[in-house]
C-alpha cells in the first residue's frame, strides 16, 4: 500500500502546477472553514458564557412551573438554608439566588415599566460582569436594601440621576399592590437596549418583600469553576435539593440558546457541504484530466498484469494523497490565521457602535475571541479528504472499464 | 507440450458497416524456448495475433491456450493474474512508467507478484545487469536513450520470470545499431536463460535472428519456417 501511495504521490508531480492549484483550492477552502468555525465557536462560547452567567448558571434550581412560564408565584423557599447546603456540597462554586418582579418605576417626572432583579450583590459580582458595566455610582451592597441600579437609558427617561429617589410599584405573589422607595445607587450601560431600558437591579431582600415571599427566590444559580463538570454538579445539587424542585444544567435551562446554536451550526454545515461539492467538482476535473492523459499508461499497467481494481485503487490513492496533503496544509494555514482571533479576538465595536452588542437578547462583548472547534475542524478535515477521494471515484471506475489493447492504442 | 496453442483463431472488427477480418482461422503451436517471429505486411494480423496470445484482446472465435490455460475461460481479473504470472511484454514505444526509475520499472512486476523485498532487489539488479543497464537503475526513462529505455522494458518483461515474452515491434523506434544490439540481447536471454520470445515485426534484422518465422497474410498463416 505504501508503494501505491508513493507512486500516487509521484503521479501528482507529473503536472505539478495543476496539482498545486487544485491542492491550493482545497487547502484554501479548508483554511477558510477553520477560520469560520473558530469565529462561530467563539461567538457561541461568548453567548453561552453571557447566557450562563446572567440567565441560568451552570446548574439552576427552580420550581418546575417557573421553568415552563416565568410567573412570580413559582418560587423556591428556604433559600438561605438551601444555598448553604449547596455551598457545602459544592465548595468551589458560587451560589447566586435571584428573584425578579415586574412593575412600574416612578420618578417625580415619569414612570416606566421595569423588571426588577433581586440578587446577592457579592455573589453576582463574581459571576456576571454587571458590576463592570456601572458607569456612574457604584455596585450594589448586600447590606443596603434601598439602593437600586438602573440603566442609563431608563435614568434618562425617568429624568433621575445618582442619589435620586424612585418608587417601585408592582403586584406581589398574592395579588396585593406593593410599593417600595429606592435611591439610585448606580447607573449601568450594558449596550443591550432591553437591559439598559427595562431592567433594574437591587439586593435580594427588597424583591423578596415586594413579592411577599421572604427567604425565597425564583432561581438559585450555581456557577462552577469548571463548566464541564455541570452534569456532575447537577447530581450533587440534586442530592441536597428538596424533592419537587427542578435541578437543571445550563443546556436544559437555556434550550432556546442551545437550539439556536445547533441550528446555526447545521446551517453552516449545509453551506460547507455546498462549498465542498464545488471544490470536489474542481478536483474531479483535475483527476479526470490526469487519468485521460494517461489512458495508454493505464493500458500498459493492465497489460503487464495489474488487476483493474488495483489500477483503480492507484487513481483513488492519487485523490487520497492530494486530499491528505491539501487538508494538512489547509488545517495549518487555517489554524495560523485563526490564532490571532483566539488570542486577541475580533473587534466588532466599529460596526456595533459600542464595546458590547446584543446577540439573541444576550449582551456580549464586542470583542469576540475565537475558539477552536476541534470536533468540527476534525469533521470538516475528514470531509475534505472524503470529498477528494470521492472525486476520484468516477475516473477510477472509468479505468476499470478499459480494455488493455484499446487503452494502449490511445495516444 | 506447446507453451502456446492457438486453434482456429478468428478476430473480426466492425468499422462502421464494414467487418474487418484481422485473423481468419489461425492455428499455431509455440514450444518452450522458441525464438519466433510473426512477419507480415501492415494489416496482416500479426499484432492482433500477439495481443490475442497475450490476453490483451478478445478473439471472436477459436481458442488460445497459454501454458495449459485456456484464456477464453478466464475472467478479467484472472486474465490479469495470468499475464502477471506467465507473460512479459515489450512494446514498440517502450511504455515505461515515467515517474519511476529504471530500477523501479523493472521492479514493478515483482511488486505486483508479491516477491519478498530481498529477493526482489537481487532479481532486479541481476536483470538490469543482464540487459546491460548496470549502474543506471536510478535514472528515470526521460534520462535514458531510446535503446536504454527499450532495455528497461525488456528487463521489466523478464524480471517476473515469465514463461513467454511477447514483443510487438520492439525495434521500430530504434536506430539500426541499437535495434541490432537489442535483438542480440534478447537472443542471448533466449539461449542462456531459455526464455521463449514471440515477436511481431517486419524488421529483417529480427527475422534474421529468429529460429522460426511465421508469415501472416490477410489474417492467415501463409508460411511457417523453422531454421
Amino acid at each position: 500500500m505504501m508503494r501505491l501511495l508513493k507512486l500516487a504521490a509521484r503521479n501528482l508531480t507529473r503536472n505539478l502546477r495543476r496539482s498545486l492549484l487544485t491542492g491550493a483550492a482545497i487547502a484554501f477552502g479548508l483554511a477558510m472553514m477553520v477560520l469560520m468555525i473558530t469565529l462561530q465557536e467563539g461567538s457561541y462560547k461568548e453567548m453561552l458564557r453571557s447566557g450562563i452567567s446572567t440567565l441560568a448558571g451552570h446548574v439552576v434550581i427552580e420550581d418546575p412551573e417557573y421553568t415552563k412560564e416565568e410567573e412570580p408565584e413559582y418560587v423556591v423557599h428556604d433559600v438561605a438554608a438551601l444555598s448553604a447546603k449547596l455551598q457545602e456540597a459544592l465548595p468551589t462554586a458560587v451560589i447566586a439566588p435571584r428573584m425578579q418582579v415586574g412593575g412600574l418605576l416612578t420618578s417625580p417626572t415619569n414612570s416606566v415599566g421595569i423588571g426588577l432583579r433581586g440578587v446577592r450583590a457579592a455573589a453576582e459580582s463574581q459571576v456576571t460582569d454587571f458590576d463592570e458595566k456601572v458607569v456612574e455610582g457604584e455596585w450594589l451592597d448586600d447590606a443596603d436594601d434601598r439602593g437600586i441600579l438602573i440603566g442609563v437609558a431608563m435614568a434618562d427617561r425617568l429624568g433621575v440621576g445618582l442619589g435620586d429617589k424612585v418608587v417601585f410599584m408592582g403586584q406581589s405573589r398574592g395579588g396585593e399592590v406593593e410599593s417600595r422607595l429606592f435611591r439610585v445607587k448606580g447607573l449601568f450601560r450594558t449596550g443591550g437596549a432591553e437591559l439598559d431600558s427595562f431592567v433594574g437591579m437591587t439586593t435580594l431582600g427588597p424583591v423578596q418583600e415586594l413579592n411577599a415571599t421572604p427567604d425565597a427566590a425564583h432561581q438559585i444559580t450555581v456557577h462552577l469553576q469548571n463548566p464541564r463538570a455541570a452534569h456532575e454538579a447537577r447530581e450533587i445539587a440534586r442530592s441536597v435539593t428538596p424533592a419537587g424542585l427542578s435541578v437543571l444544567t445550563w443546556d436544559e435551562a437555556l434550550p432556546d440558546i442551545v437550539a439556536l446554536i445547533k441550528l446555526d451550526r447545521v446551517s453552516a454545515d449545509v453551506m460547507m457541504i455546498v462549498i465542498g461539492l464545488i471544490v470536489a467538482m474542481g478536483v474531479l476535473n483535475t483527476v479526470l484530466m490526469s487519468v485521460m492523459e494517461r489512458v495508454r499508461e493505464f493500458g500498459v499497467l493492465l497489460g503487464i498484469g495489474m488487476r483493474p481494481g488495483r489500477v483503480a485503487t492507484l487513481v483513488l490513492a492519487e485523490g487520497l494523497v492530494l486530499g491528505l496533503i491539501s487538508t494538512g496544509v489547509g488545517i495549518v494555514v487555517g489554524l495560523a490565521l485563526a490564532w490571532p482571533l483566539v488570542h486577541y479576538g475580533l473587534d466588532y465595536s466599529a460596526f456595533m457602535g459600542g464595546d458590547t452588542m446584543e446577540m439573541e437578547g444576550i449582551v456580549v462583548s464586542a470583542v469576540i475571541k475565537g475558539a477552536y472547534g476541534w470536533g468540527r475542524i476534525a469533521q470538516y478535515s475528514f470531509g475534505a479528504i472524503v470529498f477528494t477521494v470521492l472525486s476520484a471515484i468516477y475516473p477510477a471506475w472509468y479505468i476499470t472499464r478499459l480494455e488493455p489493447v484499446q487503452a494502449m492504442r490511445n495516444v | 507440450m506447446a507453451i502456446v496453442s492457438v486453434r482456429n483463431l478468428q478476430r473480426t472488427y466492425q468499422q462502421g458497416t464494414i467487418t474487418v477480418r484481422a485473423l481468419n482461422g489461425v492455428d499455431l503451436d509455440i514450444d518452450p524456448g522458441e525464438f519466433t517471429v510473426l512477419m507480415g505486411p501492415s494489416g496482416s494480423g500479426k499484432t492482433t495475433l500477439l495481443n490475442c496470445i497475450g490476453g490483451l484482446d478478445t478473439p471472436s472465435g477459436g481458442t488460445v491456450t497459454v501454458d495449459g490455460v485456456e484464456l477464453g475461460a478466464l475472467s478479467k481479473g484472472a486474465l490479469s493474474d495470468m499475464r502477471l504470472a506467465k507473460l512479459g511484454f515489450v512494446f514498440q514505444s517502450y511504455n515505461l512508467i515515467p515517474v519511476l526509475s529504471a530500477y523501479e520499472n523493472a521492479e514493478f512486476v515483482l511488486l505486483l507478484q508479491g516477491v519478498p523485498p530481498a529477493e526482489r532487489r537481487e532479481r532486479v539488479l541481476q536483470t538490469l545487469k543482464d540487459v546491460g543497464l548496470e549502474g543506471l537503475g536510478d535514472r528515470r526513462p526521460s534520462e535514458l536513450s531510446g535503446g536504454q529505455q527499450q532495455r528497461v522494458a525488456v528487463a521489466r518483461a523478464i524480471a517476473g520470470k515469465p514463461a513467454l515474452v511477447l514483443a510487438d515491434e520492439p525495434t521500430a523506434n530504434l536506430d539500426s545499431k541499437t535495434g541490432h544490439s537489442l535483438i542480440e540481447l534478447m537472443k542471448t536471454l533466449n539461449e542462456e536463460h531459455g526464455i521463449t520470445f514471440v515477436f511481431a515485426t517486419h524488421d529483417p534484422k529480427v527475422m534474421d535472428a529468429a529460429k522460426r518465422v511465421v508469415h501472416l497474410v490477410d489474417g492467415r498463416i501463409e508460411t511457417d519456417e523453422r531454421r
